[in-house]
């Protein structure tokens, strides 16, 4: 089952990498599309699924990201040598919200956060220098698809293998402990809020990078698009269906969620209420399998190796 | 002076219908340690059906909430009866899982809404939705008038059922203790479908009456759903009056702000936000706890 995930990444890791060579542009599109999705997924995994720390407040990075790209390729700078100044700041304000909201557990930070995504956006919305509700738009010039697309998947492939490193580090052994028992984790001499605010922090920048080529790629950004709270849910329910604080999990709800959205989308009377779908998925999901498809493709799995041994 | 008076009088109308929010929420939470995320699309719900009734049968949008309130509390037994029995149930704290799971039932309906109503704009206008009335020397609108009314008796009901009858009792008592009311005879699960049911009717009446002052899409309802949760926090999570006090703060501070200081209006969801923020980390316990804190000997703590 491991060895089989593993191979069936690497394939799909290498197979998107070359794509430019033989696909068409619109496909890529969509493969870029999915390379976004699997980058949010799985960094938003890194503090909600192995740290139990489900925020919805999300798309808050990715604007800050996506904000910073493009403002400081307004000054004239190169647009990727933004890409960590953007992470620097997302971090930076990962850590300033997360000092006071992960004095909060469970639902009660979830709600917080859902206040930070709003807070954002009505104050990149009102104040002047980000352009208000109508948004900036990119320096002309400064677009070149295949880069951006090559970057965006390298990063997919960036974010799944630091989450599988993340995951068997001792780090990612706190986050789990953090996950279980917070109160037993702590009287075992972990510092919660610390390695919360790093979990934080982490994936707040690796989703303001992909918020800088998300703009890149758009060249056109506003709080309407890059704050939207339909985007924090996206985040927040592409994990969730995939399987909870795995590696494959997110990856697999990406490209689940990635290819409903390009069905839907096609059908004009479902645009507005696509989420209808995944809503429906979520409480399907939280009722009958809390670890999702791969818990779902797990089960089956265990069952069909249990019956194979027990006929040999 | 006028203008002391003015956010006065706007503030007490504003946290009524806050309190009247926020009520839905803390009945359900109390009761079942759960807390609903589907409020705000219930009240978006509520308001459509009073868009409804209204455009439908020409029925007056508070007239309507007559029917809205028995519809929704029969809509929430049957969403408890559902989806929401068939999870875990909280502990002390809530889970997680209820929390995603109401979620989901938040965008069903809010899509669901999209799919019947799609994503246009819509008002209520009656003959006296630009009326407005002189109390205390300001001008409030007759429409906020009804809203303040409304808000009053639905609490005031509230407060009757949860006081004087058996059922307010058992409500009570299943928050005060689960299982001490499972020994004393109470059935909870039953208490809880109904508390669930009080709650939802609760938004469905907030909504409609919300439909009565502002322009909602299906979208509607997140900010205030914001609001809701910032005066249970700020109220403590189970206590009435302190319902009420949280719903006074929050309607103060956002009416002074708009009156007293340059804060533009469009940050005026912002104060709510951040005051829950503030709220949720200074004093998790709510101001009845603060006090609670500033009131209890030293030497104990």
């Amino acid at each position: 089952m491991k060895a089989f995930s593993r191979l069936a990444g690497a394939a799909l890791g290498v197979f998107a990498l070359a794509a430019p060579l033989f696909l068409e542009r619109g496909t890529l599109n969509d493969v870029w599309s999915l390379a976004l999705a699997v980058i949010l997924a799985s960094a938003w995994n890194l503090l909600g699924g192995f740290a139990g720390q489900v925020s919805l407040g999300y798309s808050a990075f990715l604007g800050i990201g996506a904000y910073a790209t493009v403002l400081l390729s307004l000054r004239g700078m190169n647009p990727f040598l933004t890409l960590p100044l953007g992470a620097a700041l997302a971090a930076a304000f990962s850590i300033l919200i997360g000092l006071p909201a992960f004095r909060l557990r469970g639902p009660y930070f979830t709600i917080a956060t859902i206040g930070v995504g709003e807070v954002v956006r009505v104050c990149a919305s009102s104040v002047s220098f980000t352009g208000g509700s109508s948004g900036l738009r990119m320096p002309p010039g400064s677009f070149d698809f295949t880069l951006n697309y090559l970057s965006m998947v390298a990063l997919a492939i960036a974010v799944v293998t630091l989450a599988a490193f993340v995951k068997r580090s001792a780090f990612g052994q706190a986050l789990a402990a953090i996950k279980q028992d917070i109160d037993a984790a702590e009287a075992l001499g972990i510092d919660s809020t610390r390695f919360k605010l790093a979990a934080h922090a982490l994936s707040a920048a690796v989703v303001a990078v992909a918020g800088g080529l998300y703009a890149i790629n758009f060249q056109y950004i506003a709080p309407g698009s890059v704050f939207d709270f339909r985007l924090s849910l996206s985040i927040v329910l592409m994990p969730i269906v995939g399987g909870v604080g795995t590696i494959a999990g997110p990856v697999l709800g990406a490209l689940v969620f990635s290819t409903l959205q390009l069905k839907i989308l096609s059908i004009p009377a479902l645009r507005d209420s696509y989420l209808f779908l995944y809503g429906t998925l979520l409480i399907v999901v939280m009722l009958f399998e809390p670890k999702g498809i791969l818990g779902l493709v797990r089960r089956v799995f265990n069952r069909r190796l249990r019956r194979f041994y027990a006929e040999a | 002076m006028q203008d002391i008076a003015g956010v006065l009088v706007n503030s007490v109308i504003s946290a009524a219908l806050y309190a009247t929010m926020a009520y839905g929420l803390a009945v359900i939470y109390g009761v079942m340690r759960i807390i609903n995320l589907a409020h705000a699309g219930l009240m978006m719900l509520g308001a459509y059906a009073t868009l409804s009734l209204f455009t439908r049968f020409s029925l007056d949008p508070f007239l309507s909430l007559l029917v809205v309130a028995p519809l929704f509390f029969v809509f929430g037994v049957i969403l408890y009866r559902l989806v929401v029995h068939r999870l875990p149930r909280s502990g002390a704290t809530p889970s997680m899982e209820s929390l995603l799971l109401l979620f989901g039932v938040w965008l069903v309906l809010q899509n669901l809404a999209y799919l019947v109503w799609t994503g246009d704009t819509q008002s209520i206008l009656t003959a006296y939705t630009m009326k407005s009335v002189p109390i205390l020397g300001v001008r409030v609108g007759v429409p906020s008038l009804f809203v303040f009314a409304g808000s009053v008796l639905s609490l005031v009901f509230l407060n009757v059922v949860l006081k004087a009858t058996y059922l307010g009792k058992a409500i009570r008592a299943v928050t005060q203790n689960r299982d001490a009311s499972l020994l004393a005879g109470v059935d909870a699960d039953r208490i809880s479908a109904i508390a669930f049911g009080l709650g939802t009717a609760f938004a469905g009446v907030a909504g409609g009456m919300l439909s009565t002052l502002y322009a909602f899409t299906p979208d509607f309802g997140r900010s205030f759903l914001l609001k809701a949760f910032c005066i249970i926090v700020l109220g403590g999570m189970e206590s009435v009056t302190g319902v009420a006090a949280g719903a006074l703060v929050l309607a103060l501070l956002e009416n002074g702000l708009a009156v007293w200081t340059t804060i533009p209006t469009s940050f005026q969801d912002a104060v709510s936000f951040t005051l829950l923020f503030v709220a949720l980390v200074a004093f998790p316990q709510g101001l009845p706890g603060l006090f609670a804190r500033f009131a209890r000997p030293r030497a104990i703590r």
